[in-house]
């Protein structure tokens, strides 16, 4: 018991760590924030798996997922650098406050 | 009968024949192509409703890597082959749309087959028997969206627009992987069926209430559910108007059916009835408003969509057979409707040049077929009697009042005659005196006024003969309320 609230207080801390990342305002940031908050989510799945005591061995399925998870991580965030690019070779900038266009 | 899913993989053969058609310069290949495989997914969807309805416990599973309870696997009853009938309906018609209106785009290999691959992103996420595939379609479906939003990426809009639904879908499906996780640290599963049996009614620990709220979150993301919204009225104006078409058609409804599903599998309706109704009530009326003030007919309609996921939350909230009766019917009838205005919005820019609601004023005298069409889908977003609209909304609000929300059915019905203001306000434009900008503008290509003629007189026809559609979206809702049933099959 003692190890599930060290561990998922770990989880909870990098969510607000990466939250706060994804608040700041270069984009290279707020993509370095969704992955922590993505990796927290794989840290909570890999956790579950191995504590499963009453099996007797680390539950692949949660590991499994825990693979695929990161693989569909790196696919969102190979787009969203995608637009990243995009945005620096047309507007020459990777401030959020300056893609402030669209209103209402 | 697996064969019946082998639509999944026709993003692969659009983008096989696209190179083809690139590479040996045949025009039209690959437009052939997406057109005749988005009606051939069309059809398996027919072959599998068929399959569902004639099978005795109508739930069939397709499963990978070992039998359901422990393997990724497709749990299909009448509710997921509902929303994949839905989906593939308007995929059909966005993508023979697309083929006039993307006409003079560039890159449309890559158009196509990111259009396919949304539509079978979200066939998947209604097929989804565990967290393991809801997640895989969930991202899948996310990834092609953002992608398409930000399509014309030369313009300052899209780009700005895409990168800020990028973030916000991303951070909501890492809360939905979370929420997961957690669900699988209590249950040991994530198999719908097993969790069910080992979550539901276990009384609500406190972690579970955390997971609850975080699925809320998760889902409200991509349901754009106010206040997390705010992606939806940038996103949807600045993709191309089929797109456009498919996100606030179907794209949010299948988010909403994952919360639906998600939410009733695991937890007693008290639980969160009460939260989701005065997320209803904030939803609606916010966006209400907003889209009383917009100037840009397509953000105008984009509030419109987080106006009806508002009514249809309603449908949630009150539960029941008939709350999702109302909920489910409402999401074919929005699917058609919006769709339908999109896509009509979409020939009037293509018209006019512009998005502006006083330059396309008089619109009607130049394009009498798509005006109409663009008439009856704003009448039927209304809920004007002898449109479809008018019978799902019915439903919808006349569900509240069983389970004592019936503040719930009166905040909706005013919402409702709110929405008026702004649909007759844009139809008063369209038939307005002619200004000099719209001098020379003709009526659209055949091909774009098929689609939007097809949609308009499927709405008319569901509006006077709703039978077959309300049965059909009873027993999607029976499905789900059944849950004794969905269990049986898999855990027997």
């Amino acid at each position: 018991m003692a190890d599930d609230v060290v561990f998922l207080g770990a989880v909870l801390a990098l969510v607000a760590i990466g939250l706060y990342c994804a608040s700041q305002r270069s984009m290279i940031r707020i993509l370095l924030g969704i992955e922590m908050i993505l990796n927290a989510g794989n840290f909570a799945l890999v956790y579950f798996a191995s504590s499963r005591a009453a099996l007797g061995y680390v539950d692949p399925l949660g590991q499994s997922l825990a693979f695929m998870s990161i693989i569909l991580g790196g696919s969102v965030i190979a787009v969203g650098l995608a637009l990243i690019v995009n945005t620096y070779k047309h507007f020459k900038t990777l401030d959020v406050e300056k893609l402030r266009r669209l209103k209402w | 009968m697996a064969a019946n899913i082998l639509f999944m993989f026709s993003p692969f053969a659009v983008v096989l024949f696209g190179l083809l058609s690139e590479r040996f310069k045949i025009a039209k290949l690959r437009e052939v192509v997406a057109v005749l495989l988005s009606a051939f997914t069309l059809y398996s969807v027919w072959l599998i409703y068929t399959a569902v309805n004639a099978s005795p416990t109508k739930v069939l599973i397709f499963s990978m890597g070992g039998a359901p309870p422990l393997g990724a696997s497709f749990e299909i009853d009448m509710l997921g082959v509902y929303m994949a009938f839905s989906s593939a309906l308007l995929g059909f018609f966005a993508t023979v749309y697309s083929v006039s209106y993307m006409a003079h785009d560039t890159r449309l290999t890559e158009y196509y087959t990111l259009l396919s691959a949304l539509v079978s992103g979200i066939i998947g996420v209604a097929f989804a028997g565990d967290f393991f595939t809801l997640f895989v379609f969930w991202e899948l479906m996310g990834i092609t969206s953002y992608t398409l939003v930000a399509f014309r990426k030369d313009r300052w809009g899209p780009i700005e627009a895409g990168f800020k639904y990028m973030v916000m879908g991303a951070v909501g499906s890492t809360m939905l992987l979370l929420g997961i996780s957690l669900i699988y640290g209590m249950a040991g599963t994530v198999n719908f069926a097993q969790i069910s049996s080992t979550l539901h009614g276990s009384g609500g620990s406190l972690w579970l209430m955390f997971s609850m709220l975080i699925f809320v979150v998760g889902f409200g993301v991509k349901s754009a559910i106010v206040p997390l919204h705010t992606w939806l009225p940038d996103a949807h104006p600045e993709a191309p108007s089929p797109i456009s078409a498919m996100l606030s058609g179907i794209l949010i409804e299948t988010a909403l059916y994952g919360l639906t599903r998600v939410l009733y599998i695991t937890f007693p309706a008290a639980d969160f009835s009460l939260l989701i109704a005065a997320l209803a009530v904030l939803t609606m009326t916010f966006a209400n408003v907003l889209a009383v003030l917009q100037q840009d007919i397509k953000r105008m309609l984009a509030y419109s969509s987080i106006a009806q996921m508002g009514y249809m939350l309603v449908g949630l909230a009150s539960g029941g057979i008939l709350g999702f009766t109302g909920l489910f019917l409402h999401v074919f009838n929005h699917s058609l409707m919006k769709g339908l205005a999109f896509l009509s919005a979409g020939s009037i820019i293509e018209g006019t040049g512009s998005r502006d609601l006083d330059k396309m004023r008089g619109v009607a005298k130049a394009m009498p077929v798509t005006s109409i069409a663009m008439f009856i889908a704003l009448l039927g977003l209304g809920g004007v009697p002898g449109t479809a609209g008018f019978i799902s909304k019915y439903i919808l609000f006349g569900s509240a009042i069983g389970p004592g929300y019936w503040w719930l059915t009166v905040i909706g019905v005013l919402n409702s005659a709110l929405s008026m203001v702004y649909y007759l306000r844009a139809m008063k434009t369209l038939v307005g005196k002619p200004s000099e900008a719209i001098s020379g503008v003709k009526e659209a290509p055949p091909l774009m006024l098929g689609v939007t003629v097809a949609m308009a007189t499927l709405i008319i026809l569901f509006g006077v003969w709703p039978a077959p559609v309300i049965s059909y979206a009873q027993s999607a809702a029976a499905a789900l309320t059944n849950l004794s049933n969905y269990v049986r099959v898999i855990l027997p």
